[in-house]
């Protein structure tokens, strides 16, 4: 009999292995139990987030957020009887496995709807495979207003959007009675780039002048080439359109090149929080921990006591606390299906939420109505609200 | 003015430091250590840990920072990079890499992947010139690094060591030969330089106000750039190719803007690559020693396939795959047969014309741009577009990289992987918002978007690009290049000019990874310039080695193992990355000629 040579055996094998996988995975996805006892079936919703990758720190708060207000709705009874669990996929906040992990939640029947991703460039893209498979896409944390206006009817969100995020900015810095601003924005297409032209616009017509505008690579940590120019047109005040950990970089750097106007930028986070050169910034924000609302209170205060070492309660947190109760109280009115649960959303009034007191959505651009920001300042590593 | 120059000196004093590390490794053991990036973020986070969380005082962390970092370097160059660089440098600076990823994704497990703010141990702006503010820590950073250059150039010129080190740079095997202890030689180098690195990365750190776990990659890339513009391989230029590269550097974002950053970092590599390989100080050698690509080739003889495979593999993978698969097998493998596409027009240059070019993902994405915008804004139909996005990259690649060609050896890898970044990076600019909704590809009215449709046009595209290569590699034109990968010097002899089929070979290779791009845009329906990143390239270089790098339809088998297995290991979490860097390693180390080549 002739030997069969080495990369016969290899291709063959390698052959029966993807056969198999093919085929085993089949009959695995095929083989999820529908429960169907006595007791109600449970209620799923999906997360694609980070659980790896760079943005692994924002998939663990929000994992922390959504088991705290899952293990509270279940506590109360969960969904008209039936108790909600979360099904978590790793996208690494990544497009490309974003796509992959909604192509996976769709094929899963037993998902009613998935909560993610975390940045916009990673929830734009699974858009159109959410639709196709008409499950509701809550991108609750996704600031780029392109994500419900390129979307279909299967995209929510309720997150402040970067164009009335820094529209309001605009504003705000006007009224403060400055009249002139220098700016760094990180140069990227899914959030600071559309976020400073949001921003140019509004300042354009209160007539707040822009000395000059750098953009920054989000990569880097060193600013002080940029800061330097944006700095050199003397300023009245400085803007940075970014995140916390950036932010905690350019204000460090904005003092150490000698500029000393006030400080519009900065978030919620410990890496900017706790940054000495950091006290004094200025910022609107969504959700303040420090609030007196009584649903505030009790929110942080249930938290503190699930995660004593997790870090100060963020608005993070409090977006996916927010978020899987307004999808509990659409599950409710609508039932709990995949349709149910959209025509659900286009129902709910004045859902309770930590970030905006009350949630109704604005059904034409499937955004919260009306969200108001609060102006915010840090003092002690501790955003406040600012009184002028 | 003056501020722009001082902030241009701190930067480039990291470099400085970052850049004397890989120079050295480089002229002691031929490797570009990747892994030295890693010592980067690793030396600000173990700082940031001991001060801040263990409280202890900065003059005692940073001399443990520093032994730690030694010690990883140390195992790192006795495990991993020694082994491998006796055989192939070039399995041996992809292996770094593979180490550079754990040693990050581990950095991550151990202290949260979140930026920690550094302890201002040392005052950061206590003094000034003019408005410009500094401080101590900066004036520290200086002295530091003056005088770790004077004892390193005291401790070269005159100590045994020293002249063990010098003399390991110029020859290997002679040094050998006359005794010197090369392997301890080797070992102290890594030391150095490893201890080095973490010790710009506490300066880092303490000079941005952030220990940033990712500073790494990106603060390394550009110590590199500076280590080549002073010659790699010679200390002092390692130092001045730092200053001048951070001033450099400080003064384009001013006059250009942030985004412009990398292109500038890459444009200085490139002129230097074409203008004068060896850096300012260092020395090319005059005849090139076995080029990296050498030591692939001529490794064995591959197996003979018999006939009945072929179209045993077409059915299972054309036919049952695709009817017997579900969603998430027949998503990864449109993953693996785009790569499999990619890499097998990549075997052209680098199995035929012996160039191992480091930066396919530049034409990549040339191709997934050109094709986006095709048929987005001119509405041709994706038929039409993917062959046209592929002519694009590779006209524009070739153009772009045309003056590459009279480089020799090393340098050819190093400057393609920067012009794959710079090509990233000027896209970056001139497009910084990504492409959205970028239509399916339609046939006679039908939108084709499920994983089946992108599953069965990838395989047709695959089939077509092996069919090519077959009847490539058997053409007179084919076997032209072949002859300048074997020996360029006799092929030179017989009339036959290198430069000119190199860079054929190249314009063919980008013409198929315009196509896995094109192929990617309308899979992905959306694209910006991070989907095509540095690991993209290497993946693709190692597809290729792993199939056996003269091999179109090993570059098959390759994507099969190596991006399939990426995609199973979805399930195993954290460990993920770090499980593929150790594969990885294992497939560089004990296959180095391919797994269907005979091991001679």
């Amino acid at each position: 009999m002739k030997r069969l040579s080495r990369p016969a055996v290899i291709a063959a094998v390698a052959a029966i292995t993807v056969v198999s996988l093919a085929a085993f995975s089949g009959t695995a996805t095929a083989a999820a139990p529908a429960a169907k006892s006595a007791k109600k079936s449970t209620l799923y919703f999906g997360v694609s987030a980070a659980e790896t990758g760079p943005y692994a720190q924002y998939g663990t708060q929000f994992q922390e957020a959504f088991t705290l207000a899952a293990d509270q709705v279940n506590a109360k009874g969960g969904v008209n009887g039936h108790p909600v669990a979360l099904k978590y996929q790793d996208s690494q906040s990544d497009p490309k496995q974003s796509v992959t992990v909604a192509q996976d939640f769709v094929n899963d029947p037993s998902i009613k709807l998935v909560f993610g991703d975390y940045s916009s460039a990673a929830s734009i893209p699974a858009s159109p495979i959410y639709t196709a498979g008409k499950l509701l896409q809550y991108g609750f944390n996704n600031s780029n207003p392109d994500f419900t206006a390129l979307g279909s009817k299967y995209q929510w969100s309720t997150s402040v959007t970067t164009n009335e995020s820094y529209t309001w900015t605009a504003d705000y810095i006007k009224k403060q009675g400055v009249k002139s601003v220098g700016v760094t924005y990180l140069n990227t297409s899914d959030w600071g780039i559309p976020a400073y032209q949001a921003f140019k616009a509004e300042a354009k017509k209160v007539g707040l002048k822009i000395t000059d505008a750098e953009s920054v690579d989000p990569t880097s940590d060193d600013f002080r080439p940029s800061l330097i120019k944006a700095t050199a047109g003397k300023p009245q005040a400085f803007v940075h359109i970014g995140y916390g950990p950036d932010a905690a970089e350019i204000v460090t750097q904005l003092r150490s090149v000698g500029y000393k106007g006030t400080f519009y930028g900065g978030q919620d986070v410990a890496a900017f929080d706790t940054t000495p050169a950091a006290a004094g910034s200025i910022e609107g924000a969504e959700f303040l921990p420090s609030s007196p609302a009584p649903l505030v209170k009790s929110f942080v205060k249930a938290f503190t006591k699930k995660y004593p070492k997790a870090g100060p309660v963020t608005g993070f947190e409090a977006g996916a606390y927010d978020a899987l109760n307004v999808a509990v109280a659409a599950a409710k009115i609508g039932g709990t299906t995949r349709a149910g649960i959209l025509k659900g959303f286009a129902k709910v009034k004045n859902v309770p939420s930590v970030v905006y007191g009350k949630i109704t959505f604005d059904t034409k651009t499937r955004l919260p109505a009306a969200p108001q920001l609060t102006p915010t300042v840090l003092k002690n590593n501790e955003w406040v609200v600012y009184t002028k | 003015m003056l501020d722009t120059f001082i902030a241009g000196l701190l930067r480039g004093n990291v470099y400085a430091l970052g850049a004397v590390g890989i120079s050295l490794i480089f002229g002691v053991m031929n490797v570009v250590n990747f892994a030295q990036f890693s010592f980067f973020g690793l030396g600000g986070m173990l700082a940031w840990f001991f001060v801040a969380q263990e409280g202890m005082p900065f003059w005692l962390a940073l001399p443990l920072t520093l032994i730690i970092c030694a010690g990883l370097g140390l195992i790192i160059n006795i495990a991993v990079v020694r082994p491998l660089a006796k055989y192939l440098p070039l399995a041996a600076m992809l292996s770094t890499y593979a180490v550079s990823q754990i040693l990050d994704n581990t950095s991550q497990a151990t202290f949260g992947a979140q930026d920690r703010v550094f302890p201002q141990v040392l005052a950061t702006s206590n003094l000034h010139i003019g408005a410009m503010r500094f401080g101590t820590s900066d004036v520290v950073m200086l002295g530091v690094t003056t005088v770790v250059m004077v004892t390193m150039s005291l401790f070269i010129k005159y100590s045994k060591v020293g002249h063990g080190i010098r003399a390991t740079s110029q020859d290997q095997e002679a040094a050998l030969q006359v005794g010197i202890p090369v392997g301890r030689v080797q070992n102290i180098s890594f030391v150095i330089a490893s201890a080095l690195g973490g010790l710009a990365g506490v300066f880092f750190a303490l000079y941005v106000g952030i220990a940033d776990p990712s500073a790494g990659l990106n603060t390394g890339t550009v110590a590199f750039v500076a280590a080549t513009l002073g010659g790699l391989g010679s200390l002092v230029g390692a130092v001045i190719g730092g200053f001048i590269l951070g001033i450099l550097e400080a003064f384009g974002i001013y006059f250009l803007g942030g985004a412009s950053d990398q292109i500038i970092v890459f444009a200085i590599l490139i002129i230097v690559l074409i203008v004068r390989p060896g850096g300012l100080l260092g020395k090319v050698p005059l005849i090139s020693t076995e080029p990296l690509t050498g030591t692939f080739l001529g490794k064995g003889r591959p197996f003979r396939i018999p006939w009945w495979v072929w179209p045993a593999a077409f059915v299972v993978v054309g036919v049952v795959i695709p009817l017997l698969g579900n969603t998430d097998v027949l998503t990864a493998g449109t993953q693996v047969l785009i790569y499999a596409i990619i890499a097998a027009g990549f075997t052209v240059t680098a199995g035929q014309a012996g160039v191992i070019a480091l930066g396919q993902a530049g034409p990549v994405a040339i191709g997934a741009y050109a094709s986006a915008l095709l048929t987005l804004y001119v509405h041709f139909p994706f038929w039409v577009a993917l062959p046209v996005a592929g002519i694009v990259a590779a006209v524009i690649a070739s153009v772009l990289a045309s003056p590459i060609w009279g480089v020799k050896g090393h340098y050819i890898s190093i400057a393609t992987l920067g012009l794959g970044i710079a090509i990233v990076a000027i896209i970056q600019l001139v497009e910084p918002q990504g492409l959205y909704n970028i239509p399916v590809p339609h046939w006679f009215g039908t939108a084709l978007s499920t994983p089946v449709d992108y599953y069965l046009i990838d395989f047709g595209v695959l089939v077509l690009t092996l069919l090519v290569m077959w009847r490539l590699r058997r053409s007179h034109l084919g076997k032209v290049i072949s002859s300048v990968g074997s020996d360029e010097t006799a092929a030179l002899a017989s009339g036959v000019r290198g430069r000119n089929y190199k860079a054929l070979a190249f314009a063919i290779s980008a013409f198929f990874a315009g196509i896995g791009g094109s192929l990617l845009a309308a899979q992905y329906t959306y694209i910006d310039t991070t989907v095509f990143t540095t690991l993209m390239s290497i993946l693709v270089v190692t597809i290729v080695i792993m199939g056996g790098i003269n091999l179109p339809y090993g570059a098959v088998i390759g994507s099969i193992i190596l991006i399939g297995a990426l995609e199973l290991l979805r399930f195993t979490d954290d460990l993920r990355v770090i499980v593929y860097g150790v594969v990885l390693i294992l497939v560089v180390r004990f296959r180095p000629g391919g797994i269907l080549v005979k091991n001679s």
